[in-house]
């Protein structure tokens, strides 16, 4: 939104420099976001006076004009009489007129600060010297008028500034909307000069004509009939109409006016809907004109204004050349049966005004901005009036502005007053009143503001208040719709005397040491740990594709949807990380980092995981990695990533079982692994799956582009965190005595696993009478060879003496014996 | 015209003795049969357009039955319970000096670590969420213009990826009431990820993370919370600042403001230049009764900011889309 600073000093006295009062907006009521100088736009254009104008010989349309300049132009040629010479091409070009004119080296002001702006100079056009030029409407940037030159009107002087004379030596601010949704008194000028004068601690004082709710209407007010009636206060609270004549579509407002709705982005159209504009950029209310014949034609020629729901399947053709469906959440303006436009949104074609257009019915009204801004979204609809409307104006305010309408569509018009106003006002609400204590204010704010101070802060901007001791009983004008409660006196206060002034302090607060919780503190550890096995930690985003899930194998109906993304890459809830981080070892690939693990930490969403004892969807934290090799890899790569993941829980003490996939495990998560390369990661204790680590689909391989040495792992954080959380302390004394190895070469069939070794080693060695301990040392097969060799170094250890070569050669053979038993397995 | 019947009965042929199936969903037949499209008349095309459709996912599910019969093909199991490859030898980590955390998770950490230290429990939002959570909670009623701000994503059954981490609100508001009631505060601080459906570029994310706290007791003043967040920043940054504020409007605050910091001398700040930093106000006594917290007798107030932003200003990164790209040549940047 844009605020002039001119039209500001119409209702109030700014005496500070723009920069001090934008930095006072901005800490009071709300962010400018920059500052225009229009003056630079204008600051050499100059009212002259057309002298003469004659035709250019050997031209059919130009004209040779001297101009009097007030001889305030410098080192110009000018003939005998002082005059200055411009060509201009313009057909309504009169001795006489008052005009626009932009000297040699002044900037065309529609092309100011555009990329290519234009800079007039002295031309000679077929002999004839030209200096400057005389301005269209448009060159000056005020509308789109360049049919002619724009005459001036009034008595001014040849010579002075355009900018004087219409005040363009203005600045404008460019507003931040949102910080203001909740004020509609702010969309308009007044509103916006009330909040100024109070927040520099100025009395405010509202015009008359605004506060006389009361509204007067002069003419003949029986020509013509008009009704109007509302279904129900839901939809309008207030809705007001009159019937005017005359209503001139050639007829222009004064081109005062018209530079003030430009200025803040509002173009000049004609006299009768500059008035709608111009009052609903000063009042914050819009309005709407209908042609009166077309409306009455559709109702058997009666003047009946009908404000209802929208009805299933009904049609609207809108004066954009749309033509939408109307849904039981829209509001209606009917006449008749007939639809002729959507409330507060845009008027139908049906009615709308043209340069046919006799009698016109103006409408002044409050609608439902719950249902407006329903109505806005459903049907893409986003111009001034709604925006407005959408704040909620109070209804209050729709008299006082109907009135104004007619008093200028008179003035500036001459249209005339045909009818009574129709009114409909079932929602006629009472001002609130509150009642507040100086202890609230101060208590809430943190601050020590006395009563006098509260009174005068308040009443600058036109509270009403009567005090008694402590407390103020407060009336609250009809202009602020969003003071309901204490808080919002409170916050006034607070706001119009500046927050920045209130001291900041600290609660207070008893000693009580707060700790990081559990699982963020396992979290972060795992963090820290994974970088140090050289991994990068990455974040990836939370939805994925739907091809990202085609191409890993999970079923798009396991992950929730999302129905209105704008970016096709955002349709589905991914179901777990790993999907995200394969798409990642490409791009880096080909970045030229040849081994390297990327890991996640992440919630993850499926649809079959169902939803939480609050009705919203399960979510699972999980950590994922995956780890690639451009090289040729030396042994399956689905020891790499088992290594990390070995590592990490052996930082917590952690050893946990990898057993071989023979059933059906989690769809989602089994989706993109390779089952017979793949293990799942058991909680020893209780069986329960904690996560998998293994070697991808080659159709995932293929899909994501992974070099052939290329494993993972994901696993549930919060099931990891379980076990870890039970994990007790396994600390033994150190023995003071030596401890003996050896290491046993076990020959097994080929398909006998590692793990049923050791798992009988681990057996056999429970029941020895010493400590002890196993470590891998070699696993080899010859070439297509039926069996295999598993070397485990054992470690053997007494707390209260030596062991001796006989001890331990007993307590090594009587392992060896249940191992070869359990496993035929032979010793070499 | 491309006859649709016919690229189906030859698709499906090159799918079944295909290696590589997925890559026939890219043969210049179907893009044919998509650019038919936009030369039939608008009320056609919505009769083409589900044939089409039909098509695909008949293809997808012909490809994904393909690839796992091609999976089904003599791949060599492994013995998963061994701690190496035969013939191998013990393996090795990767270099531990190229590891690397996140910089966002590592600046949460920072966060969490403060506020902590400051009294706050610290509580992860969710990723998937409500409209009661997201707005109905926190005083926006149905159809609220101030909805529109947040560019809220929805999923087919309503739920909300969350804009704010404000959806915590309700929740630890109702956890602590008993603790409020036995004389206590309630000083909890919510971190995590949160979505907003717009356009990406440098300077803008869909997704991005943010870190929100509320503070209720039966003497919660604004100065307080003005006190609390200037010495949180001042923690941070490890020297004194200037702050200053801005009114702004949400609904769950009354007042509400927009807190700025002076511009630290450690990010290069020059007296005068001021940071925007997050928003802020007194809870909502709405937001209050709607935890079952008695607005009469307690008072609040709340924050809330992004993450992305601090560690931009730290690190002078200068492009927000760096943190999701996963590129290792950005990762490898940060070090704790």
């Amino acid at each position: 939104m844009i605020i002039s600073l001119n039209w500001l000093k119409k209702f109030t006295d700014i005496d500070m420099p723009v920069e001090e009062l934008a930095t006072l907006i901005g800490a009071r009521l709300v962010e400018i976001e920059s500052i225009t100088n229009l003056g630079e736009k204008y600051k050499d254009v100059l009212v002259v006076k057309v002298v003469s104008a004659e035709k250019l010989e050997g031209s059919d349309h130009l004209n040779v004009t001297k101009i009097d300049d007030g001889g305030v132009t410098a080192n110009l040629e000018r003939d005998k009489d002082g005059l200055i010479q411009v060509v201009c091409g313009a057909p309504n070009i009169k001795a006489g007129q008052l005009v626009a004119w932009l000297p040699p080296d002044s900037i065309v002001p529609e092309t100011f600060a555009k990329a290519e702006p234009f800079k007039l100079g002295i031309r000679n056009l077929r002999g004839t010297i030209s200096n400057g030029m005389i301005a269209s409407s448009r060159e000056l940037a005020l509308s789109d008028e360049h049919e002619g030159i724009l005459e001036l009107d009034g008595d001014i002087k040849p010579g002075t500034s355009f900018a004087k004379t219409y005040e363009l030596d203005d600045y404008l601010l460019d507003i931040e909307n949102k910080s203001l949704t909740h004020r509609p008194d702010c969309f308009g000028i007044v509103g916006f000069a009330r909040e100024v004068a109070a927040i520099s601690g100025k009395q405010f004082k509202t015009p008359d004509w605004l506060v006389d709710l009361t509204a007067d209407f002069s003419g003949d007010q029986t020509a013509s009939q008009l009704d109007v009636s509302v279904d129900d206060s839901e939809l309008c609270s207030r809705y007001l109409a009159i019937v005017m004549s005359d209503a001139n579509g050639s007829k222009k407002s004064p081109l005062h006016i018209q530079t003030y709705l430009s200025r803040v982005g509002v173009r000049p159209i004609s006299a009768v809907v500059d008035v709608t504009n111009y009052l609903m950029m000063l009042t914050g209310q819009p309005l709407h004109a209908f042609d009166y014949d077309k409306l009455v034609s559709l109702n058997a020629g009666k003047a009946e204004i009908h404000v209802r729901a929208g009805r299933d399947k009904e049609k609207l053709e809108l004066l954009d050349g749309r033509t939408i469906e109307l849904t039981t959440d829209d509001i209606v303006i009917a006449s008749g049966e007939t639809a002729i436009g959507l409330a507060g949104a845009m008027g139908g074609l049906n009615t709308v005004i043209d340069d046919n257009t006799k009698k016109i019915i103006v409408e002044s009204a409050t609608f439902n901005l719950y249902k407006l801004r329903s109505t806005q979204m459903r049907h893409g609809i986003f111009s001034e009036a709604i925006t407005r409307f959408t704040k909620g104006q109070p209804a209050e305010l729709s008299a006082p502005v109907l009135s104004a309408a007619v008093h200028l569509m008179n003035k500036w018009a001459d249209a005339q007053t045909l009818s009574k106003v129709a009114e409909a006002y079932p929602g006629k609400n009472d001002r609130p009143t509150i009642n507040i204590s100086q202890a609230l204010i101060n208590d809430t704010l943190g601050d020590d503001i006395d009563m006098t101070k509260i009174t005068k802060t308040l009443g600058n901007a036109e509270f009403e208040i009567e005090t008694k001791d402590t407390t103020a009983t407060i009336k609250v004008p009809y202009w602020r719709a969003d003071i309901h409660i204490n808080e919002d006196i409170v916050e006034e206060v607070g706001r119009l005397n500046g927050f920045d002034n209130i001291n900041p302090t600290l609660p207070g607060r008893n000693f009580t040491a707060i700790m990081p919780s559990d699982f963020d503190g396992f979290r972060s550890k795992v963090r820290k740990i994974m970088a140090r096995t050289g991994v990068n930690e990455v974040l990836t985003y939370s939805f994925v594709h739907g091809d990202v899930l085609n191409k890993v194998g999970q079923k798009v109906e396991n992950s929730y949807r999302i129905v209105n993304s704008i970016s096709p890459d955002l349709q589905y809830y991914r179901q777990t990380l790993t999907p995200s981080l394969l798409g990642l070892i490409n791009p880096n690939i080909r970045q030229g980092y040849d081994n390297f693990a990327l890991f996640e930490i992440n919630k993850t969403h499926r649809r079959q995981d169902g939803l939480t004892d609050e009705n919203v969807p399960v979510e699972t934290d999980m950590l994922a990695l995956v780890i690639a090799d451009k090289n040729k890899p030396a042994g399956a790569p689905y020891y790499q990533a088992r290594r990390i993941f070995d590592y990490l829980c052996a930082c917590f003490g952690l050893e946990l079982d990898y057993q071989t996939i023979d059933d059906k495990l989690d769809e989602s998560l089994m989706a993109p692994f390779e089952y017979r390369r793949s293990a799942k990661v058991v909680d020893k204790s209780n069986g329960s799956l904690i996560g998998l680590v293994g070697e991808y689909k080659r159709s995932v391989a293929h899909n994501f582009k992974l070099p052939d040495n290329a494993a993972g792992f994901e696993i549930d954080m919060k099931a990891l965190f379980e076990i870890i959380k039970t994990k007790s302390n396994n600390y033994k004394p150190i023995s003071r005595y030596p401890s003996s190895e050896r290491d046993i070469c076990f020959q097994v069939s080929s398909d006998t696993a590692y793990g049923q070794i050791i798992e009988a080693l681990n057996d056999a060695l429970k029941n020895a009478p010493v400590e002890t301990s196993i470590l891998p040392i070699d696993i080899y097969q010859a070439e297509a060879g039926k069996t295999k060799n598993i070397t485990i170094r054992v470690k053997l250890v007494s707390h209260d003496h030596t062991l001796t070569s006989e001890e331990v050669t007993n307590t090594i053979e009587s392992v060896i014996k249940v191992v070869a038993t359990a496993t035929d397995a032979t010793v070499i | 015209m491309q006859n649709i019947d016919d690229t189906r009965k030859d698709l499906l042929a090159r799918i079944a003795v295909s290696d590589a199936p997925r890559e026939l969903l890219k043969v210049p037949e179907l893009k044919q049969l998509y650019d038919v499209i936009k030369t039939l008349a608008p009320e056609e095309r919505g009769a083409y357009g589900k044939q089409i459709n039909e098509l695909k996912l008949l293809l997808e599910s012909a490809i994904t039955e393909r690839e796992s019969s091609l999976e089904d093909l003599a791949v060599e199991s492994i013995d998963i319970s061994a701690p190496w490859d035969v013939n191998g030898r013990p393996l090795n980590l990767l270099p531990t000096e190229q590891g690397t955390q996140h910089p966002l998770t590592l600046e949460l950490e920072n966060v969490i670590n403060i506020f902590t230290r400051m009294g706050f429990e610290a509580i992860e939002s969710r990723q998937i969420d409500d409209d009661d959570h997201m707005f109905a909670t926190l005083n926006f009623p149905a159809n609220h213009p101030a909805r529109d701000g947040y560019d809220t994503f929805r999923t087919e059954e309503n739920f909300i990826p969350p804009a704010h981490t404000s959806t915590m609100q309700n929740r630890i508001l109702k956890a602590g009431k008993s603790k409020l009631e036995a004389g206590g505060q309630i000083a909890s601080i919510s971190y995590g990820r949160v979505f907003r459906n717009e356009d990406i570029d440098a300077t803008h994310e869909h997704t991005f993370y943010q870190c929100e706290g509320i503070f209720v007791s039966s003497t919660a003043t604004l100065g307080q919370m003005l006190g609390t967040l200037r010495s949180f920043f001042e923690t941070y940054y490890g020297q004194s600042l200037k702050i200053k504020t801005q009114p702004a409007y949400f609904p769950f605050v009354e007042p509400g403001l927009e807190f700025a910091i002076e511009k630290p001398a450690a990010l290069g700040g020059k007296p005068g230049e001021w940071l925007e930093m997050l928003g802020c106000g007194m809870i909502h006594p709405n937001v209050l009764s709607m935890a079952g917290i008695d607005p009469q007798k307690y008072r609040g107030f709340a924050w809330g900011g992004g993450i992305e932003r601090l560690v931009m200003l730290k690190y002078g990164i200068e492009d927000i889309r760096h943190f999701e790209s996963g590129k290792l040549q950005f990762l490898r940047k940060f070090y704790e």
